[in-house]
């Protein structure tokens, strides 16, 4: 009972937090950039990171198990894999824009989890015999972290395509609204970059192709190095599950639906990857590829769980048609 | 918060060709800053220790003074098919030809079919095939009756206008993963790993194992990054380069600096783990065996009763005689009443009835002896062992009566009566089960009575009959397999992942040469190409600026000028 107060004040904590940071960002969007609210909405995020870590503690320390074993908890451990890499470069001192795509993308997770859709989920469950062994917290984890990269990678070449087809994008925003939230975050990297450019550089005229061209280079170098990484971890995790399978189901390849669409995922990137070695294919097309890649991920790990087939079935809900 | 010039500096996102333009006066005023800061801790002395650790380094170096740009360009990539089926055509007009012309068109030959394998559109274009054929092969049910799809996909009323069970028998899709066109196109993207391997990274080695040497400084300045730096010394650069981790060549004027060179290679090795995981997969899918059983509790069987060979490399080992007991098959449960785990205590004996081995296995934990591997993967309910009226023990077979996923149920029936053909509807008591835990009992009149553990020796009255459940007996659902494909696919797993982790490396080149008292240094890079400008617009602020330099008026000169 304590830990489940716990976690239910952790998980409000954050939520609201994030909240708070979002509409910092909007602001800063919107109105002007102030330099306390910049400030706050880093610590915000600070917040945030310690009440999510927390959550997760308190839920291995009450369940005995690392808390990975449902949907909730693996959405909760997606938003805590986005604030790790929106800390990353913060570390490391260098600059980019990377926390444009992670605030919202934490947020969009950590919304979806404490919404009322999975509530019949929030309590922790009991480990079903497949899952007990020591491989389940090195494959989940892994496949999460991988996931969150690769989301924040792909989201980062599907910026660059929108603020290079902008104009085509424009037209079509007239038409579509729910595009308008996502150009939103997307415009948020362009403007502040541009502003940033400005302050930075203001003995150099300012041509705004030059600026686009230059963020495009960034967001494509950027997005290459951050799914390389994130396809490091996919592979590590794909192949970590394939010895957990041999071990748990007697094969270390089934040619389950889960772990199909992780290969399809990982052909996605592999393709990225190779693509980019081609000069003239570098940018737009790696781009397209890469967020083609966005969405084979939602499939994969979302798609499969809710179709409730094949042997990865654990801890979700299914479509009541069945 | 830096100041603006050092900003402009340590900002990547600036533009090489404007930095070129306007880099003299803020990198002077930058130098400065960073000198006056550098200076009391100065390299100064250390630096002199290491300064003859270059040249050491230096005489080690090759004496190689080619440039390399890039490699050097592969052959030609020809149109796909039409390569091929050229090389194919030629190939009957060889016999006839004499020896030596036979053999240089089948070099021609082959030299084209590799370039047309490592063709990056077609290698691409084969993983999108791939990646489309799986797809196909999670949406589409696998493995099911040809009725079937006859059913799903009719001729008359066809899904999406036009597929029928034509288009999906055919070509095997009911079976995709094992169907020939899927299995032709791993095949064939792994002659194109192959043919790749060796056509365009090995090549890649040959140039990036050789130290090169320039000595144009523009070749220099031309580089991705590039610079110069007034009043600098090429050994302090060199020092500085290697405390950040690159290994440094100097010769005469000029130096060579690289960093990550395993990120270069990595990516063959990548290549070469995938071909060893399809080998290792290929040996698994012809040369293995598997089977699986139920057995009751306190039973055995002889392993080569089970297996079935899955393919035509498939030998049975002598460990197939071993007799495999079943000593206990226990559950094990949460407060819940959930199963948290399943427990079978097995026992090997050999020919000679010796115990070779002995092992409790449990999901997630399986048994492993010359080469077969035991997994706990079923289980069963097989009899339940009762008393009536002190009578007994009597063994009941259950049945089981429902199985809807992983919910189970089973049931048993006592006759209370004697049956004979002249009373064909026999009264009695029903049992029922949903696992080795509890059973539930109704009376010869379908009313329910209680639930009785196995394990509380509690009787239950049910129509005047004291009925006693001494022991509820499973049986135990194993898999058996050999798979001698395993090692290899574990090597080529542990391969991957340490390829792939060094493949994340950049491999970064600096090109640098003293030119009177200006260094002009350049460098590039292969992945990292953000990163790797930071890097080096920190690395160069940390140059000291010689102060008293021979040439000092020159260079005073020069810096006013611009």
């Amino acid at each position: 009972m304590l830990f489940a107060t716990l976690e239910h004040i952790l998980t409000h904590i954050s939520f609201s937090t994030i909240s708070i940071v979002i509409t910092i960002h909007l602001i800063t969007l919107l109105v002007r950039e102030l330099r306390g609210l910049r400030d706050s909405s880093e610590k915000g995020m600070i917040t945030t990171f310690f009440s999510i870590t927390g959550f997760l503690v308190s839920r291995w320390v009450s369940s005995g198990h690392f808390p990975l074993s449902n949907l909730y908890e693996s959405l909760i451990f997606l938003s805590w894999a986005l604030y790790i890499l929106h800390t990353i470069p913060k570390i490391q001192n260098s600059k980019n824009d990377l926390s444009t795509i992670t605030t919202p993308s934490t947020i969009l997770t950590q919304g979806f989890a404490t919404s009322g859709l999975l509530t019949e989920m929030h309590q922790s469950t009991i480990l079903v015999p497949a899952l007990q062994s020591q491989w389940l917290m090195m494959h989940v984890s892994m496949m999460l972290l991988s996931y969150a990269t690769l989301l924040c990678g792909s989201l980062l070449s599907a910026a660059l395509l929108i603020i290079r087809f902008r104009k085509n994008f424009d037209f079509f925003l007239k038409k579509k609204k729910n595009i308008l939230l996502k150009t939103f975050f997307f415009s948020e990297i362009e403007y502040l970059y541009a502003k940033r450019s400005a302050l930075k550089k203001t003995s150099f005229p300012a041509f705004p192709n030059y600026y686009k061209y230059q963020l495009t280079e960034r967001l494509d170098s950027w997005s290459y190095r951050v799914i390389s990484l994130g396809f490091t971890l996919l592979t590590i995790g794909i192949l970590c599950g394939a010895v957990w399978a041999n071990e748990a189901w007697g094969s270390y390849w089934n040619w389950d639906p889960k772990e199909t669409w992780a290969f399809i995922t990982w052909t996605i990137f592999a393709i990225y990857l190779h693509s980019r070695t081609n000069p003239n294919w570098k940018g737009t097309n790696s781009a397209l590829v890469a967020s083609i890649g966005f969405l084979i991920i939602w499939i994969c790990y979302f798609g499969i769980n809710l179709l409730g087939i094949g042997l990865h079935s654990y801890g979700s809900f299914t479509l009541p048609s069945k | 918060m830096p100041s603006p010039a050092s900003y402009l500096l340590l900002n990547p996102a600036k533009p090489f060709s404007l930095r070129r333009l306007s880099y003299t006066p803020p990198r002077l005023h930058a130098r400065r800053l960073h000198v006056s800061c550098d200076a009391p801790r100065g390299s100064g002395r250390s630096a002199g220790g290491r300064r003859e650790a270059i040249p050491a380094g230096a005489r080690q170096a090759k004496k190689q003074i080619v440039f390399f740009d890039a490699a050097p360009p592969v052959a030609q990539p020809q149109q796909g098919g039409s390569a091929v089926e050229k090389g194919a055509s030629e190939k009957p007009t060889t016999k006839e030809g004499g020896g030596n012309a036979a053999l240089a068109l089948l070099r021609r030959a082959t030299k084209k079919t590799l370039a047309a394998l490592s063709n990056l559109p077609l290698a691409i274009s084969e993983m999108f095939a791939i990646a489309a054929l799986m797809a196909l092969g999670t949406v589409i049910d696998q493995g099911e009756a040809p009725s079937y799809y006859f059913e799903k996909f009719p001729e008359d009323n066809p899904v999406f206008g036009f597929i029928t069970w034509r288009w999906i028998l055919t070509p095997g899709f009911d079976h995709m993963f094992s169907s020939p066109v899927f299995l032709g196109l791993l095949a064939l993207l792994a002659a194109s790993l192959m043919a790749c391997t060796y056509t365009t990274q090995l090549p890649m080695v040959k140039v990036a194992r050789r130290w090169s040497f320039t000595h144009s400084g523009e070749r220099i300045k031309k580089q991705e990054f590039s610079d110069s730096l007034p009043r600098a010394s090429i050994q302090d650069l060199g020092v500085i380069l290697m405390g950040a981790g690159y290994e440094v060549f100097t010769k005469g004027p000029s130096l060579y600096a690289f960093k990550g060179l395993a990120g270069r290679y990595a990516p063959i090795g990548v290549h070469l783990a995938m071909l060893f995981i399809m080998a290792g997969a290929t040996l698994s899918a012809t040369g293995s065996f598997k089977g699986s059983v139920d057995v009751p509790q306190g039973l055995n069987f002889v392993i080569g009763d089970v297996m079935k060979p899955r393919g035509v490399l498939s030998v049975a080992p002598d460990v197939f005689n071993t007799e495999v007991h079943v000593n206990r098959f226990y559950m094990e449960y949460y407060d819940s009443g959930e199963v948290s785990q399943f427990y079978s205590d097995l026992s090997l004996f050999n020919l000679d009835g010796k115990e070779v081995m002995r092992k409790t296995i449990k999901v997630n934990d399986p048994l492993r002896y010359g080469g077969i591997t035991i997994y706990q993967t079923d289980w069963g309910f097989s009899a339940l062992q009762v008393k009536k009226n002190g009578e007994g023990p009597f063994n009941l077979a259950m049945a089981p009566l429902k199985l809807n996923g992983d919910k189970k149920l089973y049931g048993t029936f006592l006759p209370l009566e004697d049956s004979d053909s002249s009373n064909p509807s026999v009264k009695g008591i029903s049992m029922l089960a949903r696992d080795l835990q509890s059973i539930v009992l109704y009376d010869q009149d379908g009313k329910f009575v209680g639930v009785r553990r196995p394990s509380s020796k509690l009787p239950i009255e049910i129509n005047g009959n004291e009925i006693l459940i001494e022991d509820a007996i499973g049986s135990t659902g194993l898999d058996l397999k050999t798979d001698p494909g395993v090692p290899i696919v574990y090597a080529g797993f542990g391969a991957l992942m340490l390829t792939t982790c060094i493949s994340y490396l950049s491999h970064s080149q600096i090109w640098a040469l003293q030119d009177g008292s200006t260094v002009v240094v350049g460098g590039k890079t292969n992945r990292a190409k953000l990163e790797f400008s930071e890097e080096m617009n920190r690395l160069l602020d940390k140059v000291p600026e010689l102060i008293g330099a021979n040439n000092e008026n020159v260079v005073d000169c020069k810096s006013t000028a611009t």
